[in-house]
């Protein structure tokens, strides 16, 4: 009995690992990118004491696969550098980094990485990992695949900052400061070498 | 009828306006001065979103203050008294009007600088009046202050020539201003 579970259990593996492989080659070769850093944006609105504020995360990097006709191949990877945020106030920007809230310390980086893409009515949609405050869960994304020159991903999500965690002590209150964050971006592509 | 002739009292909505307002400025002492020492955090938010509520309050009752004054004036000064006292309680109010103006404009404006737009009671945001900037935060951060002292001074100077008029002079500058009252003291 416990030999033939094993058994199945790796079937299984294999049969992923094959199915994974197939779904990859199917889809043949989709174009890789990186965002551009200087037109590249990232931005993130959240809600206090009643007023929305925005920030932005300066620094992060992404890879990026993505083809308009094959959405089912393409995967985003972002690694947010969370030291580089800007609410335009140094102040709210130190208590931000502090350990109530990004516990930069700790928790230097964000990252995200999609696990699904999903052609929509109005663009596509995708379902990805997102990796906050040591905490990992599914955030939906709702994105626009820009053609020209330089191609460009743009879209928007929205997020609980609690569920990560990110808001402990007396942040942990939605009285002033509202779970609720939304997060909007344009990714500008280039080739990735 | 008899002509009623030039006012004695203050309209009950100048009362109103009076009495009213000077409650909100209270309050916004006791939440502007007790936010200024706090480090930034869940408190200080909290007394600061009170804060600038209550002062975009008081902005929209001294214009509609304002409105009313220039259409009712006020009562006469009671001859008794001198030139010096006419100057002084004329140039006070004047200060107070601009204060009650200068005030929640400035503090608006600190905001705006800041980056910290100014909600009214979470009901809606008020626009921001300038952009981000940290040099005029500062600027507008200690004009407000120093103003806050400007209006605390004034109106203790205030407080007492009420009291004085009332009690020394025994003259009805302070009933007349006092709702459910008459003024029978000239």
């Amino acid at each position: 009995m416990m030999g033939r579970t094993c058994l199945t259990g790796r079937a299984a593996v294999l049969a992923a690992i094959l199915v994974v492989a197939t779904a990859t080659h199917a889809a043949g070769p989709v174009p890789s990118y990186t965002a551009d850093p200087a037109a590249s944006r990232l931005e993130f609105a959240g809600s206090q004491a009643g007023a929305e504020f925005k920030g932005t995360f300066r620094k992060f990097s992404a890879a990026i696969d993505f083809a308009p006709d094959s959405p089912a191949s393409a995967r985003f990877d972002v690694q947010i550098d969370l030291n580089s945020l800007d609410t335009m106030d140094k102040d709210r920007d130190q208590t931000m980094r502090g350990p109530d809230i990004f516990d930069i310390a700790h928790y230097p980086t964000a990252h995200y990485v999609t696990r699904s893409v999903a052609k929509t009515a109005a663009g596509y949609s995708a379902v990805g990992a997102l990796t906050l405050h040591g905490v990992t869960k599914d955030v939906p994304i709702d994105f626009q695949f820009v053609s020209g020159a330089q191609p460009k991903i743009e879209g928007t999500a929205k997020l609980k900052r609690l569920e990560f965690g990110v808001g402990q002590g007396d942040w942990k209150s939605t009285e002033w400061v509202k779970d609720e964050v939304k997060v909007a971006f344009s990714l500008a592509l280039k080739p990735r070498s | 009828m008899p002509n009623p002739g030039p006012p004695t009292r203050y309209t009950g909505v100048a009362q109103t306006f009076h009495w009213i307002i000077a409650g909100l400025v209270v309050t916004q002492f006791i939440l502007g001065w007790t936010a200024v020492d706090l480090p930034l955090g869940m408190h200080k938010l909290a007394l600061l979103a009170r804060h600038k509520s209550v002062g975009m309050t008081v902005l929209m009752l001294a214009i509609l203050r304002l409105l009313w004054r220039l259409k009712h004036a006020p009562p006469d000064l009671p001859t008794a008294m001198a030139p010096v006292e006419r100057l002084l309680a004329r140039a006070t109010h004047v200060a107070f009007y601009v204060l009650l103006f200068a005030m929640p404009i400035t503090g608006w404006m600190m905001s705006s600088a800041k980056n910290y737009s100014v909600s009214w009671f979470g009901l809606f945001t008020w626009p921001d009046l300038i952009g981000q900037n940290e040099t005029a935060f500062n600027v507008l951060k200690a004009t407000h202050d120093t103003l806050s002292f400007v209006l605390f001074g004034i109106a203790v100077l205030h407080v007492l020539a009420a009291l004085k008029h009332h009690f020394w002079n025994k003259d009805d500058v302070f009933v007349r201003m006092l709702p459910f009252t008459k003024s029978e003291r000239r």
